[in-house]
Protein backbone atom coordinates (compact mmCIF):
# COMPACT_ATOMS: atom_id res chain seq x y z
CA UNK A 1 0.00 0.00 0.00
CA UNK A 2 3.14 2.19 0.22
CA UNK A 3 4.10 4.65 -2.23
CA UNK A 4 0.09 5.80 -3.52
CA UNK A 5 -0.22 8.80 -5.74
CA UNK A 6 -2.75 10.84 -4.50
CA UNK A 7 -4.81 13.77 -6.08
CA UNK A 8 -6.39 16.10 -4.12
CA UNK A 9 -8.87 18.67 -6.47
CA UNK A 10 -9.69 21.77 -4.76
CA UNK A 11 -6.57 21.98 -2.40
CA UNK A 12 -6.14 25.74 -2.38
CA UNK A 13 -9.23 25.68 0.04
CA UNK A 14 -9.30 25.50 3.80
CA UNK A 15 -10.38 22.30 3.67
CA UNK A 16 -8.25 21.00 0.93
CA UNK A 17 -4.82 21.98 2.48
CA UNK A 18 -6.04 20.69 5.53
CA UNK A 19 -6.41 17.43 3.70
CA UNK A 20 -3.00 18.18 1.79
CA UNK A 21 -1.14 17.99 4.76
CA UNK A 22 -2.65 15.06 6.61
CA UNK A 23 -1.85 13.51 3.84
CA UNK A 24 1.76 13.98 4.16
CA UNK A 25 2.10 12.77 7.21
CA UNK A 26 0.92 9.30 6.02
CA UNK A 27 3.46 6.86 5.47
CA UNK A 28 1.25 5.18 2.92
CA UNK A 29 0.95 8.45 0.75
CA UNK A 30 3.92 8.49 -1.85
CA UNK A 31 3.17 11.80 -3.64
CA UNK A 32 0.75 13.74 -3.86
CA UNK A 33 -0.71 16.83 -6.56
CA UNK A 34 -3.17 19.37 -5.67
CA UNK A 35 -5.27 21.23 -8.11
CA UNK A 36 -6.94 24.48 -7.60
CA UNK A 37 -7.91 27.65 -8.93
CA UNK A 38 -6.36 29.16 -5.84
CA UNK A 39 -3.15 28.15 -3.68
CA UNK A 40 -3.45 26.58 -0.89
CA UNK A 41 -3.49 28.26 2.38
CA UNK A 42 -1.14 26.69 4.28
CA UNK A 43 2.26 25.59 4.46
CA UNK A 44 2.85 22.15 2.35
CA UNK A 45 6.17 20.47 2.30
CA UNK A 46 5.74 17.44 -0.03
CA UNK A 47 2.61 18.40 -2.30
CA UNK A 48 2.89 19.17 -5.62
CA UNK A 49 0.78 22.18 -6.58
CA UNK A 50 -0.87 23.54 -9.60
CA UNK A 51 -2.85 26.61 -10.60
CA UNK A 52 -5.69 25.77 -13.14
CA UNK A 53 -9.20 27.08 -13.69
CA UNK A 54 -11.60 24.50 -13.07
CA UNK A 55 -13.12 25.14 -16.62
CA UNK A 56 -9.81 24.38 -18.38
CA UNK A 57 -10.83 20.76 -18.92
CA UNK A 58 -8.05 19.98 -21.29
CA UNK A 59 -5.02 21.09 -18.96
CA UNK A 60 -6.27 19.42 -15.97
CA UNK A 61 -7.20 15.98 -18.34
CA UNK A 62 -3.16 16.35 -19.51
CA UNK A 63 -1.89 16.69 -16.03
CA UNK A 64 -4.30 14.52 -14.18
CA UNK A 65 -3.92 11.52 -16.61
CA UNK A 66 0.46 12.07 -16.72
CA UNK A 67 0.11 12.37 -12.80
CA UNK A 68 -1.57 8.73 -12.95
CA UNK A 69 -2.89 8.74 -9.63
CA UNK A 70 -4.41 5.73 -7.03
CA UNK A 71 -7.01 7.65 -4.99
CA UNK A 72 -8.73 11.14 -6.03
CA UNK A 73 -10.07 13.14 -3.40
CA UNK A 74 -12.33 15.57 -4.89
CA UNK A 75 -12.80 18.51 -2.57
CA UNK A 76 -13.23 20.96 -5.84
CA UNK A 77 -16.97 22.05 -4.50
CA UNK A 78 -18.39 25.56 -4.21
CA UNK A 79 -20.71 26.25 -1.76
CA UNK A 80 -23.06 28.81 -2.81
CA UNK A 81 -22.51 32.12 -1.62
CA UNK A 82 -18.97 30.99 0.48
CA UNK A 83 -16.17 32.12 -2.12
CA UNK A 84 -19.04 32.23 -5.06
CA UNK A 85 -22.71 33.58 -5.81
CA UNK A 86 -24.70 30.77 -6.59
CA UNK A 87 -24.49 30.76 -10.27
CA UNK A 88 -20.65 30.79 -10.29
CA UNK A 89 -20.61 28.07 -8.15
CA UNK A 90 -22.97 25.78 -9.65
CA UNK A 91 -20.83 26.45 -12.96
CA UNK A 92 -17.24 26.03 -11.09
CA UNK A 93 -18.87 22.81 -9.20
CA UNK A 94 -20.34 21.03 -12.77
CA UNK A 95 -17.30 22.05 -14.18
CA UNK A 96 -14.78 20.65 -11.62
CA UNK A 97 -16.77 17.36 -11.29
CA UNK A 98 -17.05 16.89 -15.26
CA UNK A 99 -12.94 17.72 -15.54
CA UNK A 100 -11.37 15.60 -12.62
CA UNK A 101 -13.94 12.65 -12.70
CA UNK A 102 -13.83 12.47 -15.87
CA UNK A 103 -9.99 12.81 -15.97
CA UNK A 104 -9.39 10.65 -13.19
CA UNK A 105 -12.00 7.96 -14.87
CA UNK A 106 -9.01 7.22 -17.98
CA UNK A 107 -6.43 6.56 -15.42
CA UNK A 108 -4.96 2.70 -15.12
CA UNK A 109 -4.20 2.66 -11.88
CA UNK A 110 -7.31 4.50 -10.10
CA UNK A 111 -8.13 2.60 -7.29
CA UNK A 112 -10.38 4.89 -5.41
CA UNK A 113 -12.50 8.00 -5.72
CA UNK A 114 -13.37 10.36 -2.69
CA UNK A 115 -15.92 13.00 -3.13
CA UNK A 116 -17.08 15.60 -0.84
CA UNK A 117 -20.62 15.74 -0.42
CA UNK A 118 -22.56 17.69 2.00
CA UNK A 119 -25.87 16.77 4.14
CA UNK A 120 -28.03 19.39 2.25
CA UNK A 121 -28.91 17.04 -0.37
CA UNK A 122 -31.09 15.34 2.20
CA UNK A 123 -33.19 18.62 2.05
CA UNK A 124 -35.54 19.17 4.54
CA UNK A 125 -39.28 19.78 3.12
CA UNK A 126 -42.31 19.14 5.07
CA UNK A 127 -42.66 15.14 6.86
CA UNK A 128 -38.44 14.67 5.89
CA UNK A 129 -36.82 12.68 8.79
CA UNK A 130 -35.30 14.88 11.50
CA UNK A 131 -31.60 12.76 11.33
CA UNK A 132 -31.96 10.99 8.13
CA UNK A 133 -29.27 8.19 7.92
CA UNK A 134 -27.32 7.08 4.18
CA UNK A 135 -29.58 5.14 3.14
CA UNK A 136 -32.46 7.85 2.87
CA UNK A 137 -33.32 8.79 -0.51
CA UNK A 138 -31.73 12.43 -1.45
CA UNK A 139 -34.19 14.54 -1.92
CA UNK A 140 -32.52 18.18 -2.36
CA UNK A 141 -34.94 21.26 -1.69
CA UNK A 142 -32.38 24.02 -2.18
CA UNK A 143 -29.68 24.80 -4.93
CA UNK A 144 -26.81 23.50 -2.84
CA UNK A 145 -28.50 20.27 -2.04
CA UNK A 146 -29.17 19.60 -6.02
CA UNK A 147 -25.69 20.35 -6.87
CA UNK A 148 -24.23 17.58 -4.46
CA UNK A 149 -26.97 14.90 -5.45
CA UNK A 150 -25.80 15.76 -9.14
CA UNK A 151 -22.32 15.57 -8.51
CA UNK A 152 -22.69 12.04 -5.71
CA UNK A 153 -24.49 10.84 -9.19
CA UNK A 154 -21.41 11.95 -11.55
CA UNK A 155 -19.05 10.16 -9.19
CA UNK A 156 -21.13 7.19 -8.56
CA UNK A 157 -22.01 6.44 -12.57
CA UNK A 158 -18.11 7.12 -13.05
CA UNK A 159 -17.15 4.84 -10.51
CA UNK A 160 -19.86 2.20 -11.53
CA UNK A 161 -18.30 2.51 -15.07
CA UNK A 162 -14.11 1.71 -14.56
CA UNK A 163 -15.28 -0.67 -11.40
CA UNK A 164 -13.95 1.61 -8.77
CA UNK A 165 -15.11 2.06 -5.60
CA UNK A 166 -17.03 5.76 -4.76
CA UNK A 167 -16.71 7.18 -1.28
CA UNK A 168 -19.35 9.93 -0.38
CA UNK A 169 -18.58 12.38 2.62
CA UNK A 170 -22.14 14.12 3.33
CA UNK A 171 -20.46 16.93 5.60
CA UNK A 172 -22.96 18.89 7.68
CA UNK A 173 -21.58 22.25 7.64
CA UNK A 174 -18.14 22.84 7.79
CA UNK A 175 -16.97 25.81 10.19
CA UNK A 176 -13.03 26.34 10.89
CA UNK A 177 -11.17 29.54 11.32
CA UNK A 178 -10.59 30.07 8.25
CA UNK A 179 -13.38 28.00 6.35
CA UNK A 180 -15.45 30.81 3.89
CA UNK A 181 -19.06 29.69 5.24
CA UNK A 182 -21.88 31.47 4.92
CA UNK A 183 -23.59 30.10 8.12
CA UNK A 184 -20.48 30.71 10.00
CA UNK A 185 -20.53 34.76 8.25
CA UNK A 186 -23.49 35.06 9.01
CA UNK A 187 -23.48 33.82 12.97
CA UNK A 188 -20.41 36.00 13.56
CA UNK A 189 -22.51 39.11 12.70
CA UNK A 190 -22.77 41.55 15.68
CA UNK A 191 -26.91 41.29 14.97
CA UNK A 192 -28.17 38.00 13.87
CA UNK A 193 -31.67 37.26 12.95
CA UNK A 194 -33.44 33.86 13.93
CA UNK A 195 -37.08 32.30 13.20
CA UNK A 196 -39.10 33.16 16.23
CA UNK A 197 -41.48 30.28 15.33
CA UNK A 198 -39.07 27.48 14.47
CA UNK A 199 -36.08 27.79 15.47
CA UNK A 200 -34.94 24.33 14.55
CA UNK A 201 -31.58 22.69 16.04
CA UNK A 202 -28.41 22.00 13.27
CA UNK A 203 -25.25 20.30 13.67
CA UNK A 204 -22.21 21.21 12.16
CA UNK A 205 -18.62 19.79 11.71
CA UNK A 206 -15.28 21.24 12.19
CA UNK A 207 -12.41 21.56 9.76
CA UNK A 208 -10.05 19.16 11.24
CA UNK A 209 -12.70 16.58 11.50
CA UNK A 210 -13.89 16.81 8.34
CA UNK A 211 -10.42 16.39 7.05
CA UNK A 212 -9.34 13.36 9.11
CA UNK A 213 -12.63 11.58 7.80
CA UNK A 214 -11.45 11.77 4.02
CA UNK A 215 -7.68 10.97 5.07
CA UNK A 216 -9.65 7.46 6.38
CA UNK A 217 -12.21 7.20 3.53
CA UNK A 218 -9.28 7.33 0.81
CA UNK A 219 -7.21 4.70 2.88
CA UNK A 220 -9.56 2.44 3.28
CA UNK A 221 -11.43 3.07 -0.34
CA UNK A 222 -14.52 3.80 1.27
CA UNK A 223 -17.54 2.82 -1.48
CA UNK A 224 -20.39 4.30 -0.07
CA UNK A 225 -21.80 7.62 1.36
CA UNK A 226 -21.58 8.67 4.93
CA UNK A 227 -22.44 11.52 7.00
CA UNK A 228 -19.61 13.14 8.81
CA UNK A 229 -21.91 15.45 11.86
CA UNK A 230 -20.80 16.51 14.89
CA UNK A 231 -22.11 15.38 18.08
CA UNK A 232 -25.01 17.21 19.61
CA UNK A 233 -26.80 19.93 18.11
CA UNK A 234 -28.15 23.48 18.65
CA UNK A 235 -30.41 26.02 17.73
CA UNK A 236 -30.06 29.43 16.25
CA UNK A 237 -31.12 31.31 18.96
CA UNK A 238 -28.51 29.19 21.52
CA UNK A 239 -25.67 29.93 18.70
CA UNK A 240 -26.67 33.41 18.94
CA UNK A 241 -26.52 33.50 22.89
CA UNK A 242 -23.42 31.54 23.21
CA UNK A 243 -21.72 34.06 20.98
CA UNK A 244 -23.11 37.04 23.22
CA UNK A 245 -24.61 38.78 19.65
CA UNK A 246 -28.02 40.35 19.02
CA UNK A 247 -30.82 37.62 18.02
CA UNK A 248 -33.32 39.32 15.72
CA UNK A 249 -36.27 37.24 16.18
CA UNK A 250 -38.25 37.13 12.32
CA UNK A 251 -41.60 35.70 12.00
CA UNK A 252 -41.61 35.19 7.84
CA UNK A 253 -42.15 38.03 5.06
CA UNK A 254 -39.14 39.98 6.63
CA UNK A 255 -36.88 37.44 6.09
CA UNK A 256 -36.89 39.07 2.20
CA UNK A 257 -35.50 42.62 3.48
CA UNK A 258 -33.37 40.65 5.96
CA UNK A 259 -31.60 38.81 3.10
CA UNK A 260 -31.01 41.44 1.27
CA UNK A 261 -29.65 43.91 4.11
CA UNK A 262 -26.98 40.99 5.51
CA UNK A 263 -25.77 41.01 1.91
CA UNK A 264 -24.79 44.15 1.54
CA UNK A 265 -22.90 44.34 4.73
CA UNK A 266 -21.38 41.12 3.25
CA UNK A 267 -23.06 38.08 4.92
CA UNK A 268 -25.15 36.77 2.10
CA UNK A 269 -27.88 34.12 3.16
CA UNK A 270 -28.36 31.40 0.32
CA UNK A 271 -31.17 28.89 0.39
CA UNK A 272 -29.51 26.32 2.28
CA UNK A 273 -28.57 28.45 4.89
CA UNK A 274 -32.07 29.93 5.16
CA UNK A 275 -33.03 26.32 5.28
CA UNK A 276 -30.97 25.39 8.47
CA UNK A 277 -32.70 28.83 10.26
CA UNK A 278 -36.11 27.82 9.56
CA UNK A 279 -35.97 23.55 8.96
CA UNK A 280 -32.78 22.60 10.94
CA UNK A 281 -30.28 20.32 9.71
CA UNK A 282 -29.52 17.33 11.11
CA UNK A 283 -28.06 13.51 10.56
CA UNK A 284 -27.17 10.37 11.56
CA UNK A 285 -23.05 10.24 11.47
CA UNK A 286 -22.68 7.29 13.89
CA UNK A 287 -21.67 4.86 10.73
CA UNK A 288 -18.48 7.09 10.30
CA UNK A 289 -16.62 5.59 13.10
CA UNK A 290 -17.72 2.13 12.23
CA UNK A 291 -16.33 2.07 8.75
CA UNK A 292 -13.94 5.07 8.84
CA UNK A 293 -12.51 4.31 12.02
CA UNK A 294 -13.04 8.30 13.14
CA UNK A 295 -15.67 10.27 14.37
CA UNK A 296 -15.59 14.23 14.51
CA UNK A 297 -13.76 14.73 18.19
CA UNK A 298 -15.01 18.10 18.36
CA UNK A 299 -19.12 18.33 19.17
CA UNK A 300 -21.58 21.17 17.24
CA UNK A 301 -21.98 23.37 20.73
CA UNK A 302 -17.81 23.50 20.60
CA UNK A 303 -17.37 24.19 17.42
CA UNK A 304 -20.04 27.38 17.65
CA UNK A 305 -18.17 28.42 20.80
CA UNK A 306 -14.26 28.09 18.81
CA UNK A 307 -16.71 30.09 15.90
CA UNK A 308 -17.36 32.97 18.26
CA UNK A 309 -13.46 32.56 19.62
CA UNK A 310 -11.73 33.19 16.20
CA UNK A 311 -10.02 36.11 16.04
CA UNK A 312 -11.90 38.32 13.12
CA UNK A 313 -8.47 39.66 12.24
CA UNK A 314 -4.84 38.37 12.93
CA UNK A 315 -2.17 40.59 13.11
CA UNK A 316 0.97 39.72 12.71
CA UNK A 317 3.80 41.56 13.66
CA UNK A 318 5.92 43.52 10.86
CA UNK A 319 9.93 41.76 10.73
CA UNK A 320 10.77 45.11 9.72
CA UNK A 321 9.98 46.76 12.73
CA UNK A 322 10.76 43.75 14.71
CA UNK A 323 14.38 43.81 13.65
CA UNK A 324 14.22 47.39 14.58
CA UNK B 1 -1.33 49.53 0.63
CA UNK B 2 -4.37 48.64 2.56
CA UNK B 3 -4.95 49.34 6.56
CA UNK B 4 -7.10 48.07 8.91
CA UNK B 5 -9.56 50.28 10.66
CA UNK B 6 -10.35 49.43 14.14
CA UNK B 7 -14.04 50.47 14.74
CA UNK B 8 -14.99 51.03 18.48
CA UNK B 9 -15.38 48.08 20.09
CA UNK B 10 -15.57 48.32 23.34
CA UNK B 11 -18.35 51.09 22.96
CA UNK B 12 -20.34 48.60 20.71
CA UNK B 13 -19.43 45.80 23.28
CA UNK B 14 -21.00 47.88 25.92
CA UNK B 15 -23.67 49.05 23.97
CA UNK B 16 -25.02 45.31 23.25
CA UNK B 17 -24.46 44.04 26.62
CA UNK B 18 -27.09 46.74 28.18
CA UNK B 19 -29.13 46.33 25.24
CA UNK B 20 -29.30 42.77 26.24
CA UNK B 21 -29.20 42.73 30.08
CA UNK B 22 -33.43 42.09 30.01
CA UNK B 23 -33.86 39.47 27.42
CA UNK B 24 -30.65 37.33 28.16
CA UNK B 25 -32.38 35.77 30.70
CA UNK B 26 -35.09 34.59 28.85
CA UNK B 27 -33.14 32.71 26.17
CA UNK B 28 -31.44 29.23 26.52
CA UNK B 29 -28.08 29.14 26.45
CA UNK B 30 -27.67 25.43 26.37
CA UNK B 31 -27.86 22.99 23.69
CA UNK B 32 -30.03 20.66 22.00
CA UNK B 33 -29.77 16.95 22.07
CA UNK B 34 -29.20 15.42 18.53
CA UNK B 35 -32.96 14.97 18.52
CA UNK B 36 -34.16 18.37 19.02
CA UNK B 37 -34.94 17.86 22.72
CA UNK B 38 -34.08 20.59 25.11
CA UNK B 39 -33.84 19.57 28.24
CA UNK B 40 -33.30 23.43 29.54
CA UNK B 41 -37.35 23.94 27.84
CA UNK B 42 -38.03 20.51 29.82
CA UNK B 43 -36.96 21.69 33.20
CA UNK B 44 -38.16 25.20 32.68
CA UNK B 45 -41.61 23.27 32.40
CA UNK B 46 -41.65 20.84 34.80
CA UNK B 47 -43.35 22.79 37.18
CA UNK B 48 -46.32 23.60 34.99
CA UNK B 49 -46.54 20.09 34.16
CA UNK B 50 -46.53 19.04 37.91
CA UNK B 51 -49.19 21.69 38.46
CA UNK B 52 -51.00 19.47 35.34
CA UNK B 53 -50.48 16.06 36.70
CA UNK B 54 -49.28 14.22 39.68
CA UNK B 55 -48.15 10.98 37.96
CA UNK B 56 -47.78 7.55 39.98
CA UNK B 57 -45.08 5.39 38.05
CA UNK B 58 -44.73 2.06 38.32
CA UNK B 59 -43.49 -0.82 36.76
CA UNK B 60 -40.75 1.34 35.36
CA UNK B 61 -37.48 -1.89 36.82
CA UNK B 62 -38.92 -3.67 33.38
CA UNK B 63 -37.54 -0.88 31.23
CA UNK B 64 -33.67 -1.68 29.84
CA UNK B 65 -30.94 0.06 31.07
CA UNK B 66 -29.63 1.76 28.35
CA UNK B 67 -31.10 -0.51 25.08
CA UNK B 68 -33.82 1.09 23.04
CA UNK B 69 -37.39 0.56 23.85
CA UNK B 70 -40.95 0.91 22.09
CA UNK B 71 -43.65 1.82 25.12
CA UNK B 72 -46.89 1.63 23.39
CA UNK B 73 -49.37 3.75 25.48
CA UNK B 74 -53.05 3.64 25.68
CA UNK B 75 -54.61 7.60 24.46
CA UNK B 76 -57.96 8.97 25.50
CA UNK B 77 -58.98 12.02 23.10
CA UNK B 78 -57.32 14.78 24.48
CA UNK B 79 -55.53 13.35 27.64
CA UNK B 80 -52.01 14.47 26.18
CA UNK B 81 -50.64 10.69 27.58
CA UNK B 82 -47.67 10.19 25.33
CA UNK B 83 -46.58 13.76 26.79
CA UNK B 84 -47.10 13.22 30.64
CA UNK B 85 -45.78 9.58 30.36
CA UNK B 86 -43.10 10.51 28.32
CA UNK B 87 -42.02 13.26 31.61
CA UNK B 88 -43.51 10.97 33.85
CA UNK B 89 -41.01 8.24 32.66
CA UNK B 90 -38.23 10.41 32.15
CA UNK B 91 -37.94 11.49 35.68
CA UNK B 92 -38.31 8.27 36.91
CA UNK B 93 -35.45 6.83 34.61
CA UNK B 94 -33.54 9.41 34.37
CA UNK B 95 -33.00 8.78 30.44
CA UNK B 96 -34.37 10.98 27.97
CA UNK B 97 -37.66 9.50 26.54
CA UNK B 98 -38.94 11.25 23.50
CA UNK B 99 -42.73 10.33 22.22
CA UNK B 100 -44.07 10.01 18.52
CA UNK B 101 -46.08 12.52 16.97
CA UNK B 102 -45.70 15.92 15.89
CA UNK B 103 -46.94 17.82 13.68
CA UNK B 104 -44.50 19.35 10.94
CA UNK B 105 -45.96 22.98 11.01
CA UNK B 106 -45.17 25.68 13.22
CA UNK B 107 -45.27 26.71 15.84
CA UNK B 108 -46.29 23.52 17.31
CA UNK B 109 -43.91 20.92 15.82
CA UNK B 110 -40.75 22.78 16.98
CA UNK B 111 -42.39 23.17 20.37
CA UNK B 112 -43.23 19.44 20.69
CA UNK B 113 -39.89 18.58 19.45
CA UNK B 114 -37.84 20.76 21.97
CA UNK B 115 -39.80 18.39 24.78
CA UNK B 116 -38.96 15.14 22.61
CA UNK B 117 -41.66 14.71 20.43
CA UNK B 118 -40.26 12.81 16.89
CA UNK B 119 -42.10 12.43 13.91
CA UNK B 120 -44.87 9.57 13.24
CA UNK B 121 -42.66 7.95 10.61
CA UNK B 122 -41.74 4.36 11.21
CA UNK B 123 -38.06 5.31 9.90
CA UNK B 124 -37.81 7.89 12.26
CA UNK B 125 -38.97 5.64 15.43
CA UNK B 126 -36.52 3.06 13.90
CA UNK B 127 -33.39 5.42 13.67
CA UNK B 128 -34.21 6.28 17.33
CA UNK B 129 -34.71 3.00 18.69
CA UNK B 130 -31.97 1.79 16.98
CA UNK B 131 -29.55 4.85 18.80
CA UNK B 132 -31.01 3.46 21.93
CA UNK B 133 -34.32 5.52 22.94
CA UNK B 134 -37.16 5.00 24.95
CA UNK B 135 -40.05 6.13 22.61
CA UNK B 136 -42.92 6.28 23.82
CA UNK B 137 -46.26 5.68 20.94
CA UNK B 138 -49.58 6.43 21.39
CA UNK B 139 -52.05 3.43 20.29
CA UNK B 140 -54.92 4.65 18.26
CA UNK B 141 -57.12 7.74 20.46
CA UNK B 142 -60.79 6.39 22.27
CA UNK B 143 -63.07 8.12 23.98
CA UNK B 144 -63.20 6.01 26.79
CA UNK B 145 -60.43 6.35 28.97
CA UNK B 146 -59.78 2.68 30.20
CA UNK B 147 -60.07 1.66 26.45
CA UNK B 148 -57.01 0.47 24.11
CA UNK B 149 -56.66 1.64 20.90
CA UNK B 150 -55.60 -0.47 17.50
CA UNK B 151 -51.67 -0.20 17.45
CA UNK B 152 -49.90 0.80 13.96
CA UNK B 153 -48.07 -2.05 13.47
CA UNK B 154 -45.86 -0.18 10.68
CA UNK B 155 -44.68 1.48 13.92
CA UNK B 156 -44.49 -1.58 16.01
CA UNK B 157 -42.40 -2.89 12.92
CA UNK B 158 -39.95 -0.25 13.50
CA UNK B 159 -39.07 -1.79 17.08
CA UNK B 160 -38.84 -5.27 15.43
CA UNK B 161 -36.48 -4.18 12.58
CA UNK B 162 -34.33 -2.35 15.29
CA UNK B 163 -34.35 -5.31 17.53
CA UNK B 164 -35.58 -3.55 20.19
CA UNK B 165 -38.17 -4.43 22.94
CA UNK B 166 -42.04 -3.48 22.95
CA UNK B 167 -43.19 -2.97 26.43
CA UNK B 168 -47.42 -1.65 27.32
CA UNK B 169 -47.68 1.26 29.60
CA UNK B 170 -50.99 1.91 31.07
CA UNK B 171 -51.57 5.28 31.03
CA UNK B 172 -54.54 7.00 33.14
CA UNK B 173 -55.59 10.21 34.20
CA UNK B 174 -58.17 12.86 35.43
CA UNK B 175 -59.31 15.44 33.07
CA UNK B 176 -60.16 17.76 36.41
CA UNK B 177 -57.91 16.45 38.81
CA UNK B 178 -54.33 16.41 39.28
CA UNK B 179 -53.78 11.93 39.70
CA UNK B 180 -52.31 10.54 36.69
CA UNK B 181 -50.91 7.20 36.49
CA UNK B 182 -48.18 5.34 34.38
CA UNK B 183 -47.93 1.71 34.47
CA UNK B 184 -45.31 -0.20 32.86
CA UNK B 185 -45.60 -3.91 31.75
CA UNK B 186 -43.36 -6.44 31.38
CA UNK B 187 -41.54 -6.97 27.69
CA UNK B 188 -43.92 -8.81 25.02
CA UNK B 189 -42.38 -12.01 23.84
CA UNK B 190 -44.71 -13.31 21.23
CA UNK B 191 -45.01 -17.15 21.17
CA UNK B 192 -44.39 -17.00 17.46
CA UNK B 193 -41.18 -16.05 15.85
CA UNK B 194 -42.07 -14.88 12.66
CA UNK B 195 -39.80 -13.57 10.11
CA UNK B 196 -41.81 -11.45 7.75
CA UNK B 197 -44.18 -8.67 8.16
CA UNK B 198 -46.71 -10.76 10.65
CA UNK B 199 -44.19 -9.98 13.12
CA UNK B 200 -45.28 -7.11 13.38
CA UNK B 201 -48.61 -7.59 13.23
CA UNK B 202 -49.15 -9.92 15.57
CA UNK B 203 -47.34 -7.79 17.93
CA UNK B 204 -48.93 -4.87 17.37
CA UNK B 205 -52.51 -6.61 18.25
CA UNK B 206 -50.87 -8.70 21.19
CA UNK B 207 -49.78 -5.09 22.46
CA UNK B 208 -52.80 -3.71 22.52
CA UNK B 209 -54.43 -6.84 24.03
CA UNK B 210 -51.98 -6.65 26.94
CA UNK B 211 -52.66 -2.85 27.34
CA UNK B 212 -56.50 -3.32 27.71
CA UNK B 213 -55.72 -6.19 30.18
CA UNK B 214 -53.65 -3.46 32.19
CA UNK B 215 -56.30 -0.93 32.03
CA UNK B 216 -58.75 -3.45 33.33
CA UNK B 217 -56.47 -4.08 36.24
CA UNK B 218 -55.92 -0.33 36.82
CA UNK B 219 -59.41 0.49 37.58
CA UNK B 220 -60.43 4.13 36.67
CA UNK B 221 -59.30 7.23 38.50
CA UNK B 222 -61.54 8.24 41.25
CA UNK B 223 -62.78 12.13 41.68
CA UNK B 224 -63.83 11.23 45.67
CA UNK B 225 -67.28 12.41 44.93
CA UNK B 226 -69.53 9.84 44.08
CA UNK B 227 -71.69 11.83 41.50
CA UNK B 228 -69.15 12.76 39.49
CA UNK B 229 -67.12 10.14 39.46
CA UNK B 230 -67.52 9.53 35.82
CA UNK B 231 -65.53 12.03 35.08
CA UNK B 232 -62.05 11.06 36.93
CA UNK B 233 -62.64 7.54 34.67
CA UNK B 234 -60.28 9.38 32.82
Amino acid sequence: MRGQRLLVSGMGGELGSLVASMLEDEPWVGSLLGIDVDPPRRRLRKAEFLRIEPTDRDRIVDVVTAFDPHVLVHLAVWEPDARAGTDLARAFTEAAAHAFIGAAAECRSLESIVVRSGIELYGRDRHSLTRPDESVVPHPTTEYGRMLTKLEAAARQAGERIGVPVGMLRLAPVLGPHVPSPLGRLLRQPVVPYSLLADPPFAVVEDADAARAFVAAAQRRLDQALNVVGSGAITGLQAIARGRRIPVPLFGPEWGLTRRLSHMVGAPIPDHVLEVLHRGRLADGSRAHELLGVAPRVSTPEVIDRLYAWESVVRVPSPVRGAA
Amino acid sequence: MATIIDLPRRAFDTTRSIAMAPVRPLIPAGMVDEWGRDEHVIRALSPLLRMRWNVNVGGDQHLPARAGALLVTNDRRFSFSPLYTSWALAQATGRPVRFVGHPDVVPFGPALRRMGAILRNPAEVRSALHHGELVVLAAAPTNHPRSAGAVDPALVGAAVMAGVGVFPVASMSSPLGRSARVQVGAQLRPRKKRRGPLAEQELAEMTQRHLQRMLDELGGMQTGMTAIDWLGEG
